[in-house]
């Protein structure tokens, strides 16, 4: 069944280009279809219906078991591919344009889903890569030169990032004589002091920490973020880089290396990251900017937490399941808060806080939302990034990494700060004399704005059910 | 006795005081619903008075019940509250007529009967602090609803009561984990480890303060000024006089053992002859009625605190006997200052003056009540003094010159006050003064008799309300009749002629009797003395409010300090990073790749390591 998860989009991609243009106008519809088959797949996960289907699963070194991690991410997949399809609707008119996004937002879903879902160190690179040129072309669809540029240093630190993971994968083949995860896996214990797999699991981690885009590994990410169209933004913020970057890296920590290899790393990158970006993000005048840079201090929050994961014992457990949830957190608020951005940018034609101001009365949805999300990202409770953040500082802490644990309470307050000035620069104050026309975003953003908002409440309020029923199988599930 | 019965003395004042509350008119409907709850108080007060009787009321649990106790002491001070409520509420019928606040006053009086009826009842400590902090509430209540301003008198008095109560509360609660219950009647605690000492000084705070002893005394002159006048007859003369000095006799006789051998005695005995001393020589200097009045009411709780300090059978009734002597004739004193400020439309002594030919009948209680405050035989407030100055020498001879000293001085300022307001040069202004009406006038008369009833015909107040109280401590003893001791009395006779040679010699130095003791006001060393204390330098209040002043510009700057570090330090060190990080994102991206290429080569560096 999960072989459909790569076969559709693909299969879709090739319906769409049929010659005459049959089924163009279902472009839209089409990439909706799949991305919420794949939130009901990540909920339900049927059991395998089609012998069939097994041996493309076969074939294409698909995990054999699908654990908690990956459904988590699959369920984000869903979950943000839909919300930017919408803004996407909401802010593209034109429908050549909006079939070309449509083509390469499949790609980039099949990529996605494929990075999720393989069991060999090689193919998760070439679904990385497919994510990532999927990437480029999308950030630079606007077909302005700031999206060029931002596309254009992705590219080039994407480049270094593939150099670095292809010289690790082939050194580890070079050993274990195969690239699958347990072979890999396997050669390592029994090599264990060998210099090149040790510069082997280094190169490809900092690979990953590229695409991941953790300082200082960081340059690409707010350029890329910042100039890409809304509904690009939202995609890459909400999920691309927390795929090719967040989920390689637990993927390769967990069934490959073992984290507790590089946890070091781990925790004073992911400390680098959380204050750094929370420091960058105080002082921007665009909203998009001041938002990557935020996404580069919480990613650096759940590379801690895995960091901390690393240190093994029950204190490891939790901080694991802490960086599983605060990834999830991050997906939807991150993601809200670029849909925030996007119904801005759909009635003010900017992102730059300096021009904007007074417009909660205007755009009550808009404004309740994003506070909301700011309240959440901050870790106020009972929202949901409250305790994403609360078990995070409990796991550090446990483990003895009492200062990462009073640095990511220190970083809480730098976020708190920065979000509360956007909410007061943007929403609140006296309302500019050319913004005195601006109204509520339409319907599509407004709708995905309500449904995140939402889940963020409902998140923190039923935390008991989902401690019982998701984050307790989470810790004991590695 | 029924429950009804124990009960009727609370709830009959309380019931007539909700029904006067929301009476705002100007029928006279209230005054006589007042009247006739005052009256059916002292009826039901007399008809308990022989009885015995107890009553408990499952409350909470855990020993926090609700119990009270009807006996001899606490029938005695409920038919004297009674008495004094009924009469000021008389006076009240015509004084309180035009002003608009009379139902609030009328409510509060009838309330504060009640809590006080309730407190002489109570016999478990919380049924105790209930009433007595129910209490508190009326008294700021009636303080406040005086001239315009009063508010902050209300507060003070509010704010110095609640502490000495919060003291009687920590007391309480350290006397009943002292003897394991709460019960009082069951209490009977030595004081001779350092505990249950702290826990008698803690309670006997909470009583003398609500008795109005230094240093708890502030607020007495100042509500005489502002509150209105008949509050100062019923609630610092009378009520709470009685209501603190039956606590202060119930814990140093019942709850605790009190022995004359303990320290606390001597402290008890210093507390009394310093507020008997202070209080009368800034009584002296006065030149209003009735703030010259207040501070003899807080002077005279000096003679009732030495008294039972001293720990002595004689000491205990003259102090219990000067507490119903003074409740009469202080009250007295009060109205007559009302009946004063009601026609002469004031009460400051250089406005006033020859009032005697005008009114009559007030002279004459007015002369018969200072008389007994100032000791002269044959008034009551006479044979409480000569028992007070027995019990004093006996103890030391110190106290017996401080109490002896106290009346001097207060029988020259009274020589003072009367000379200033009733002799001497009358105003034009007052030439068509009247007499007062009869419903006040019968009050003060009914109780310049009594004043003289119980100076005497002593031995009924002493043999039927006072002795018993003591009952086997008592050894025997019988104080009534003619003091036994020549010597004292002679002392006494010498020194209220030493204060009106004094006053003569004043009057006829100065020209008028206002100015006659000013040769002790102005003297050499008194005179800076007196100077600070009327700017109120010596006022417990004032200087706890200017070391509470004090602390707080001192946490204020702690929190500027703090503000600082949270608004400029903090902020300024994150916009600091925060500026160097921008400056560093030059959007040069080979700039980014040589990072990240350090990056990688730091994490392989360190793998290898």
């Amino acid at each position: 069944m999960r072989s459909l998860l790569i076969l559709l989009p693909l299969a879709g991609l090739i319906l769409l280009n049929l010659p005459g243009g049959l089924l163009a106008g279902l472009a839209l519809p089409a990439v909706a279809a799949l991305a919420i088959f794949e939130i009901v797949l990540a909920v339900y996960l049927p059991t395998a219906a089609f012998p069939a289907l097994e041996q493309v699963q076969q074939l294409l070194h698909l995990s054999t078991p699908l654990d908690s991690l990956a459904r988590v991410l699959l369920l984000s997949i869903g979950i943000v591919m839909l919300a930017s399809l919408l803004v996407l609707h909401a802010t593209v008119k034109a429908q050549r344009r909006r079939f070309n996004v449509a083509n390469v937002l499949l790609i980039s879903l099949m990529g996605m889903n494929g990075v999720v879902l393989v069991h060999d160190l090689f193919s998760l690179y070439v679904f990385l890569e497919v994510t990532s040129v999927a990437s480029f072309v999308l950030i630079a669809s606007s077909g302005e030169d700031t999206g060029l540029e931002g596309a254009f240093k992705y590219l080039v630190l994407s480049a270094v990032a593939t150099v670095l993971m292809l010289s690790g994968v082939a050194m580890m083949f070079l050993f274990a004589g195969s690239t699958d995860f347990s072979a890999v896996a396997a050669a390592l214990q029994n090599n264990s002091g060998q210099l090149l797999l040790k510069i082997a699991i280094g190169t490809f981690g900092c690979g990953l920490l590229i695409k991941g885009g953790l300082v200082p590994f960081h340059g690409w990410l707010p350029d890329a973020y910042q100039s890409a169209p809304a509904a690009i933004s939202v995609l890459l913020a909400g999920v691309v880089t927390k795929v090719s970057g967040i989920y390689a890296l637990f993927r390769l920590g967990i069934s490959v290396v073992g984290l507790q290899t590089f946890s070091p790393v781990l925790l004073a990158v992911g400390a680098l990251s959380m204050v750094v970006g929370a420091l960058l993000a105080l002082r921007q005048n665009s909203l998009k900017r001041l938002l990557a840079y935020s996404s580069v201090s919480q990613v650096g929050y759940i590379v801690l937490g895995l960091g901390c994961a690393g240190m093994g014992g029950p204190a490891g457990k939790l901080g694991l399941a802490a960086a599983i949830f605060h990834l999830f957190n991050h997906t939807i608020f991150k993601t809200l808060l670029f849909v925030n951005s996007a119904a801005l940018e759909q009635r003010t034609g900017t992102s730059d806080m300096s021009v904007m101001g007074g417009l909660g009365s205007r755009m009550p949805i808009t404004s309740t939302s994003s506070a909301i999300a700011a309240l959440s990202i901050a870790g106020i409770p009972p929202l949901s990034g409250f305790w994403s953040k609360l078990l995070l500082i409990i796991a550090l802490w446990q483990a003895g990494l009492y200062a990462y644990a009073s640095l990511a309470v220190f970083v809480s307050v730098l976020t708190l700060a920065y979000m509360l000035t956007v909410q007061r620069r943007v929403f609140f104050g006296k309302c500019r004399e050319d913004l005195l026309s601006a109204r509520e975003a339409s319907g599509g953003i407004v709708l995905v704005e309500a449904a995140l908002a939402l889940v963020i409440i409902g998140v923190g309020v039923l935390m008991p059910y989902v401690m019982n029923s998701f984050l307790l199988p989470l810790k004991g599930g590695f | 006795m029924s429950a009804i019965m124990m009960w009727a003395p609370i709830l009959i004042p309380l019931a007539g005081g909700l029904l006067v509350l929301p009476m705002r008119g100007k029928s006279g409907l209230r005054e006589i619903v007042a009247l006739l709850a005052t009256l059916a108080n002292l009826v039901v007060a007399i008809a308990n008075f022989n009885s015995v009787g107890t009553w408990t009321g499952q409350w909470v649990g855990h020993g926090l019940d609700i119990v009270l106790l009807n006996y001899q002491f606490s029938a005695f001070i409920l038919a004297a509250a009674a008495s004094f409520a009924l009469l000021v509420c008389l006076f009240c019928f015509r004084f309180m007529r035009e002003k608009t606040s009379a139902n609030q006053f009328f409510a509060y009086m009838l309330i504060s009967l009640a809590m006080v009826d309730g407190a002489v009842l109570a016999d478990h400590l919380v049924t105790l602090l209930f009433f007595w902090e129910g209490l508190l509430i009326t008294l700021m209540g009636m303080i406040a609803i005086g001239r315009p301003g009063a508010f902050k008198t209300a507060v003070k008095a509010f704010v110095i009561v609640g502490i000495s109560d919060l003291c009687l509360m920590f007391g309480m609660a350290m006397a009943g984990l002292a003897s394991g219950t709460l019960v009082m009647s069951k209490m009977h605690l030595p004081v001779t480890d350092a505990f249950n000492a702290l826990a008698f000084v803690l309670m006997m705070i909470g009583a003398i303060a609500k008795a109005g002893s230094m240093p708890f005394h502030s607020w007495i002159p100042d509500a005489a000024v502002d509150a209105p006048l008949p509050f100062m007859a019923i609630l610092p003369a009378s009520l709470e006089k009685l209501a603190g000095i039956y606590l202060l006799s119930r814990i140093s006789l019942d709850l605790f053992q009190l022995t004359p051998e303990s320290w606390l005695s001597p402290l008890l005995m210093i507390i009394g002859a310093v507020t008997i001393l202070l209080a009368v020589m800034m009584a002296l200097i006065q030149k209003d009625y009735k703030k010259l009045l207040s501070y003899h009411a807080i002077s005279q709780v000096g003679y009732m605190v030495l008294g039972i300090g001293t720990a002595l059978p004689v000491g205990i009734i003259g102090g219990i006997f000067h507490m119903i002597n003074h409740a009469m004739y202080k009250s007295c004193l009060f109205l007559t200052g009302g009946a004063v400020e009601k026609q002469a439309g004031t009460t400051d002594l250089a406005k006033l003056g020859g009032l005697a030919r005008k009114m009559p009948i007030t002279f004459a209680c007015f002369f018969v009540a200072a008389c007994s405050i100032s000791g002269v035989p044959p008034f009551n407030g006479f044979f409480s003094k000569e028992l007070l100055y027995d019990a004093a020498l006996d103890r030391h001879f110190i106290f017996y010159i401080a109490a002896l000293g106290g009346s001097f001085l207060t029988a020259a300022s009274f020589l003072k006050l009367g000379h200033a307001a009733y002799f001497g040069k009358r105003s034009s202004e007052h030439d068509n003064v009247r007499e007062a009406p009869i419903t006040m006038l019968l009050p003060m008369l009914v109780i310049a008799a009594a004043c003289i009833f119980f100076g005497v015909h002593n031995s009924w107040p002493l043999r039927n309300l006072i002795q018993p109280v003591l009952g086997a401590r008592l050894e025997g003893h019988d104080f009534a009749g003619w003091p036994h001791s020549m010597r004292l009395v002679w002392l006494t006779v010498a020194v209220l002629a030493g204060a009106i040679m004094n006053h003569i010699a004043g009057a006829t130095v100065y020209g008028s009797g206002i100015n006659a003791v000013d040769h002790i006001h102005y003297a050499p060393l008194l005179k800076p003395i007196y100077e600070q204390a009327e700017r109120r330098a010596f006022d417990p209040y004032e200087i706890m409010l200017d070391v509470a002043a004090f602390i707080a510009r001192g946490a204020w700057s702690v929190d500027r300090a703090i503000d600082w570090v949270y608004n400029r330090l903090a902020v300024g060190a994150a916009m600091l990073g925060s500026t160097f990080l921008k400056l560093l994102h030059t959007g040069d991206y080979a700039l980014y790749v040589a990072w990240a290429l350090a990056g990688a080569a730091i994490v392989v560096w360190y793998m290898v390591s």
